[in-house]
């Protein structure tokens, strides 16, 4: 074996994955939010490094979603939801008053569930952001397009056809349609709400495979019901249960060797 | 073996497939066990039959090694086990793995039985002959440590495999030295001198797979890896074991 190789092995296992040696681009303290008098997350604490996946898992009703929601106040959109404790993107309080929500969800961007293009031609799902921050020369819509497009891997596809609309599409490149648009505008982080489980194995991969080309642009926050999704696309994966943090580490370790009962008895399908 | 850990998965499939997995570790463990008893009595007794029983043993542990990592391929590809599960997997290939190289090396012993029989000799006669027995005595009592171990996965009793594997290293090499010397004067044909430093070699082997066993155990139970652990660290990590 040469000098060169065992060098690379060594490397390798010394792997260093660990949250304090991150770059944060979120993070959240005492974080605690109520549905009217109900509690829904509980103390929640936890950085989001930049550039990295970072996957949330648990059972149904855990908060996870609710968690993700936070990460660009779309749960402003619920009357009876209140919150508490402290949330920054970059340094800055995202619910402080001075924050500009609008300008908060061109920083922190989402996908969901369900594809929703709207019913317009490809072109004109992907400009609608660039078109809504007052851009208009065509010369940048473009490029912002193409780019766009290229990087949710759905340029070869609707590089021809992007006058046609976009409820013409499949249900997997409405889906990267949807990230296209999410993306155009450059958010610094962007929010996947389950965003495979409408679609079949195969658009699910070549998303999965998406994601895993995003990180390098984008901070990526994944909300997952499937486990196997969550391990193969994330670095990081946090585990919820009942409105808690229950554990938050390296994947790899989570899948591996998780430290806490709870959440070895989820990942293992066990009865909890 | 009924074990809480496979009755507690949501999925009953899951269940069967671990469990079904586990025993079938256990039960090719006892088979090298079995072995490795009758190289003991083989060795001491020149006990030909019992020596040639160890090398049929040995097609069957082979087969028993091809049947678990079908069962581990199966559960990785259709169930994707994760935690302590997954370590159950991989280690279940990793142990099954030193389980069939021991059955190897039980062989190896076994041969030397037979030459010596065929040539109308006890191993006695044999120079290194009280190490090969310290050997094939120390090499059994481990792998019935691990074994235990295993059934129960507690490691309290696996701390001190590490400390056998030594001074089973050392009986190695006095039994060699001892083989060495006797080349020149003894009136044994080489070849003979020759089949016992293999057999020395393979009883030393033994215990080589029986630490490895009780490594993969510890990443089974704690999900730690302590192979290239520094000494002191690993010393106190077995520490903590007791």
């Amino acid at each position: 074996m040469s000098e060169q190789t065992i060098s690379v092995t060594l490397d390798r296992d010394a792997r260093d994955m660990s949250l304090e040696s991150e770059k944060i681009a979120m993070e959240v303290k005492d974080w605690n939010l109520y549905y009217g008098k109900k509690q829904a997350l509980n103390g929640v604490n936890m950085v989001v490094p930049e550039n990295c996946v970072t996957a949330f898992i648990g059972p149904s009703g855990c908060g996870k979603s609710t968690l993700l929601r936070c990460f660009n106040r779309m749960n402003d959109l619920i009357d009876i939801v209140s919150v508490e404790g402290e949330m920054t993107l970059h340094g800055d309080d995202i619910y402080s008053k001075a924050m500009d929500v609008a300008a908060l969800r061109r920083r922190v961007g989402m996908v969901f569930q369900k594809p929703n293009p709207f019913p317009k031609s490809i072109y004109e799902n992907v400009a609608y952001g660039l078109r809504l921050q007052g851009i208009s020369n065509k010369e940048v819509l473009d490029e912002t397009v193409e780019w766009a497009l290229k990087g949710a891997g759905l340029w070869e596809e609707a590089k021809d056809r992007l006058n046609e609309n976009a409820l013409s599409m499949s249900g997997g490149q409405q889906q990267r349609l949807c990230i296209a648009r999410a993306i155009a505008i450059k958010p610094e982080v962007l929010l996947l709400d389950e965003p495979t489980s409408a679609l079949d194995p195969i658009s699910t991969l070549a998303i999965e495979e998406l994601i895993f080309e995003l990180k390098k642009e984008f901070t990526i926050l994944i909300v997952t019901h499937n486990m196997q999704q969550a391990a193969r696309v994330s670095d990081y994966t946090a585990f919820m249960y009942m409105g808690e943090l229950i554990e938050y580490t390296d994947t790899d370790s989570l899948f591996t060797n998780p430290q806490k009962k709870r959440t070895e008895d989820y990942i293992t399908g066990r009865y909890g | 073996m009924e074990r809480q850990e496979f009755k507690s998965h949501i999925s009953n499939q899951l269940n069967k497939n671990l469990e079904g997995l586990f025993n079938q570790v256990l039960e090719m463990g006892g088979l090298v066990e079995r072995q490795l008893e009758h190289v003991i009595s083989a060795v001491q007794k020149g006990d030909v039959a019992l020596a040639k029983e160890v090398i049929k043993l040995d097609k069957i542990i082979n087969h028993q090694e091809m049947e678990i990592d079908r069962q581990c391929a199966s559960v990785l590809a259709r169930q994707q086990p994760a935690a302590s599960d997954l370590r159950l997997i991989i280690m279940g290939i990793r142990i099954a793995i030193d389980l069939e190289r021991m059955g190897d090396e039980a062989v190896k012993v076994a041969k030397l039985v037979i030459k010596m029989h065929s040539a109308n000799l006890r191993c006695e006669v044999l120079p290194g002959y009280d190490a090969l027995v310290a050997l094939t005595v120390g090499g059994h009592a481990m792998l019935q440590k691990v074994l235990n171990a295993f059934a129960r996965l507690e490691l309290k009793e696996v701390s001190s495999i590490f400390a056998d594997e030594e001074a089973m290293d050392n009986v190695f090499k006095d039994g060699i030295q001892i083989v060495n010397d006797s080349f020149k004067d003894s009136d044994l044909d080489a070849e003979l001198l020759l089949e016992m430093v293999n057999a020395l070699r393979a009883s030393e082997r033994v215990t080589d797979h029986s630490e490895n066993i009780a490594e993969s155990l510890i990443y089974l139970v704690k999900g730690r890896d302590i192979r290239n652990m520094d000494s002191e660290k690993l010393q106190d990590f077995l520490t903590q074991l007791d």
